[in-house]
């Protein structure tokens, strides 16, 4: 008889994709605050633009971090216990 | 960084007349569909908050929906703020003796190009379709006796001024140079990096 193991994932793997992610937004981010810093027209609109784009990402950068903080991301996923995630108390107003 | 008190292969006594990008309507067309894209998932979220909250508290789902939320988020003030730089940085400049285009195609390509006002054999500007016509921007094109010599100003605001003062400005840099003697041998140049 086949028996599937029952296998446990921390729930931190989520985390390797949204730091993946950020590295890319940070990647394109400067990529773009270049161009703008070497072709755009002096002056302090070219400045206020920056900091409003920088301002932006670190406010929600900071929320997300802040959000993020408060999982428990030791905690593992059991494949077997997957099933449960369709649980109907998930979608209490439907 | 560009500066308009010193343009690239500023000649002497040359001067700016005109600065222009495309039509403020752009940016609202960016300024919507960024807050959209921003609004959808906030009143869903507010219309079904004992749901998404129950979600948020779930220990598994919670996290994976977070980082989806946060990676939405950021995604769409990154590709605004790129659509933004687009608008920014394609621009035209009008002196006195010549026209600069410079057109910023996404992050990786960029071209420079510069006419002669001396060249310039044609102005056409077009206004088509409702909303151009009601906020009044549309397009010029100028063209020379060159292979490569139109140029197109995209979505500019008040096309029909623009045409007027290009004409007028041709017309004054062909007197200028007749009376310097000098021979209007103008040609489009162009440097794509």
């Amino acid at each position: 008889m086949f028996d599937i193991p029952n296998i446990h994932i921390p729930i931190y793997v989520f985390l390797f994709v949204f730091g993946a992610y950020m590295l890319f937004y940070l990647l394109y981010s400067l990529f773009n605050i270049y161009h703008l810093v070497r072709y755009g027209v002096y002056g302090f609109g070219l400045y206020l633009i920056i900091t409003i784009f920088t301002g932006g990402t670190i406010l929600l950068v900071a929320g997300s971090t802040m959000l993020l903080m408060e999982y428990d991301w030791t905690l593992p996923i059991s494949l077997n216990d997957a099933a449960t995630f369709s649980d109907e108390t998930l979608f209490p107003a439907l | 960084m560009m500066r308009l008190d010193h343009l690239p292969n500023q000649r002497p006594d040359e001067h700016v007349i005109l600065f222009l990008r495309r039509h403020w309507f752009a940016l609202l067309a960016i300024g919507s569909a960024f807050f959209l894209l921003l609004s959808i998932p906030l009143a869903i979220g507010f219309y079904f908050e004992k749901t998404v909250a129950d979600w948020l508290a779930h220990p598994v789902i919670g996290p994976f929906l977070a980082i989806i939320g946060s990676i939405y988020f950021l995604s769409i003030w990154l590709v605004a703020f790129l659509e933004f730089t687009d608008y920014y940085l394609d621009t035209w400049i009008i002196t006195n003796e010549r026209i600069i285009n410079i057109e910023q195609e996404g992050l990786f390509n960029r071209t420079a190009s510069e006419l002669d006002l001396a060249a310039v054999q044609d102005t056409t500007a077009e206004i088509h379709g409702i909303l151009q016509t009601i906020f009044t921007y549309g397009q010029v094109y100028v063209q020379t006796a060159g292979e490569k010599g139109r140029f197109h100003f995209k979505n500019i605001d008040d096309p029909e001024h623009v045409k007027e003062l290009i004409t007028r400005l041709v017309e004054e840099d062909k007197r200028r140079l007749s009376s310097l003697g000098a021979v209007a041998q103008g040609k489009v140049k162009s440097v794509v990096k």
